[in-house]
């Protein structure tokens, strides 16, 4: 019958010295394998109210452990080490390095939102692993998300002028991701337009990414929206203890002019 | 002039059963061993009751005025009752204090004996200074000293609360679940973060009992308006490192051992039998159930009999009990007491 208490044995724990002597005794490799302790010796209890403190994680502390998000889970289905259940948990109790063990799996949350739905305690738990995300980046443990940098470029776009125009998005998207502006599903699309000429839609397409249209009397709304959000990020970071400075790409994200 | 009704024990079972015969015009005989009436939210100082979140000097010594206000109630404290015999109707009875009395009928209201947390000797109680009992949480809020840890008087920063400390557990003779601990502890941890808003206050249960309407007004709003943690560990000993309480167990939803440093730690204590049953079963001629509380006749026609007629039994004496029903549990044998003491052609 299979141990399976082996399975909470974790490989860096297991230590074991090539050349090791105890008392005369030759002890070298694998007879001086001992596994480290696992011990949970303390609870970070900021952990719960930084979660808390960023858009989604409002809720977390009403979580009792049932499941149902983690049953519900799109994610879950595929990847069973992707459990919400168990991150609201660790952070609910103060694991951090536990919850960091995670690191590159919890942003992978796609927002279907099956979950928020399955929660009997509206926790909603789409919202926690947004701000989980977000934690993770802002301490520095992760890299933005491709979804994050399209969501900044999209607000950027916002701010700016009060409306999006497609192609431009697209372009900044592809641009700050890294990625080639000639994906062939977007040199299809315009092969297949093109097919179809119609002339209407392409002048008024091709009149828009020339002129960048604004919303009219907007500037007001922009210095309203850029307060806001310099004032949130500036919030965020306060509660996660983090310098108020942000960083240059933020800046861009915001909308706030560099110093 | 028809005989009193005789009651044992003046606690909220004890104090209701007593007003409602009174206001009816029943003579009683309230023997209570204590100098003092109330029962245990007076005897050992509780602070706020759930539900009504009301003092307890305030709500059940509301009760104990009333009874003591009342010329239908003759009281005596530091009292037992040494002999009890007869039959419905005529029964005879002595007091400790020498007075000697006919009864029609009495009312058992013995109550229960908090555990005694020494019994678990693993858990610290009565080893370090600052393991402490809910009994004890209870009247340090009642008092208005606070919640402070004994050993120095200090603001504790984080106090884990255990639960089943004297219930469900085998090892220990105590297979019940003591009903109300879950719900208490709840309340006092919403208590200790409401007086001391930086201190963290961790819950750590087997299951959360916390049953019928408290799931709202005690485990929910714990959690969500203050922020009380629930851990699922079943402690395996409380240590010390010289200057924290060290509470080790298995956090079981993550699968890894736990030795967490904590500034007080405090045992929901359960519910025993109370201590004298067994002289209470003997005296009274009635017997007990089989984990030591007074047994009741009749599960549903008449709860508060017990095993022998004339002789009724309320509150915490029966099994774990909380004080609503208990006072309910009192009024309900004082109305079967009551019936008892009509001419037989007046009953239907």
């Amino acid at each position: 019958m299979p141990i399976h208490e082996k399975s909470l044995i974790r490989p860096e724990n297991l230590k074991t010295h090539e050349q090791l002597v105890v008392d005369g005794v030759d002890v070298s490799g694998h007879w001086s394998t001992f596994i480290q302790s696992r011990v949970v010796t303390d609870y970070n209890e900021a952990l719960q109210e930084e979660i808390a403190a960023l858009p989604g994680g409002e809720h977390i502390h009403r979580c009792w452990q049932c499941g149902s998000c983690t049953n519900a889970c799109t994610v879950n289905a595929v990847n069973p080490d992707f459990n919400p259940r168990y991150w609201i948990y660790l952070v609910r109790m103060g694991m951090e390095s536990e919850l960091l063990r995670d690191k590159d799996i919890i942003w992978q949350c796609v927002s279907c939102n099956k979950c928020t739905y399955a929660c009997p305690r509206d926790v909603v738990p789409e919202g926690v692993m947004k701000a989980l995300s977000h934690w993770l980046e802002l301490k520095g443990h992760t890299r933005k998300s491709p979804s994050m940098i399209f969501d900044e470029v999209f607000t950027e776009q916002v701010i700016q002028r009060g409306r999006i125009e497609e192609g431009r998005i697209i372009q900044r998207f592809f641009r700050r991701t890294g990625q080639a502006l000639g994906q062939d599903w977007l040199i299809e699309m315009g092969r297949r337009l093109l097919r179809r000429l119609p002339l209407g839609m392409l002048t008024r397409l091709g009149l828009a990414s020339v002129r960048a249209p604004r919303t009219h009397g907007w500037a007001r709304s922009r210095e309203a929206l850029r307060e806001y959000v310099a004032e949130e990020h500036a919030r965020q970071r306060r509660a996660l203890g983090l310098s108020e400075l942000i960083e240059g790409a933020q800046r861009d994200a915001a909308g706030i002019p560099h110093a | 002039m028809s005989k009193p009704i005789l009651i044992v024990g003046a606690g909220p079972a004890g104090l209701a059963a007593a007003h409602a015969l009174a206001s009816v015009g029943q003579s009683v005989v309230l023997v209570e061993k204590a100098e003092r009436l109330g029962g245990a939210p007076i005897l050992s100082g509780y602070a706020k009751l759930v539900p009504s979140g009301e003092w307890a000097k305030d709500a059940i010594g509301g009760m104990v005025r009333r009874v003591q206000e009342s010329r239908l109630i003759e009281v005596h404290r530091g009292a037992t009752v040494t002999a009890f015999s007869g039959a419905p109707g005529e029964f005879n009875v002595e007091l400790s204090d020498g007075k000697r009395l006919q009864a029609g009928a009495a009312i058992l209201c013995t109550g229960f004996t908090h555990f005694d947390s020494l019994n678990k000797p693993e858990w610290g109680f009565g080893t370090f200074p600052d393991v402490v009992t809910t009994a004890q949480v209870e009247q340090m809020i009642s008092s208005g000293q606070g919640v402070r840890c004994p050993s120095d008087g200090r603001k504790p920063q984080r106090v884990a609360i255990l639960l089943c400390v004297g219930s469900r557990d085998r090892q220990i003779g105590r297979e019940w679940c003591s009903k109300i601990c879950c719900t208490v502890s709840a309340n006092i941890a919403m208590e200790i973060r409401e007086e001391l808003p930086d201190c963290h206050v961790y819950v750590y249960y087997m299951d959360i009992r916390t049953f019928g309407l408290y799931e709202t007004k005690y485990y929910w709003r714990s959690q969500e308006e203050f922020k009380v943690k629930y851990i699922k560990a079943r402690i395996a000993e409380v240590t010390s490192d010289g200057e924290k309480l060290i509470v080790k167990g298995e956090d079981t939803l993550v699968k890894r051992p736990i030795t967490i440093p904590f500034d007080m730690v405090v045992h929901a204590i359960g519910m025993d039998p109370n201590v004298e049953n067994k002289s209470i079963a003997s005296v009274f001629g009635v017997t007990l159930e089989a984990h030591g509380y007074l047994a009741r006749g009749n599960s549903y026609a008449n709860t508060a009999e017990t095993s022998r007629p004339g002789v009724f039994v309320a509150g915490a004496a029966t099994g774990p009990e909380t004080i609503d029903d208990s006072i309910a549990q009192g009024h309900a044998a004082a109305a079967r007491a009551l019936a008892l003491m009509q001419p037989a052609q007046a009953r239907a």
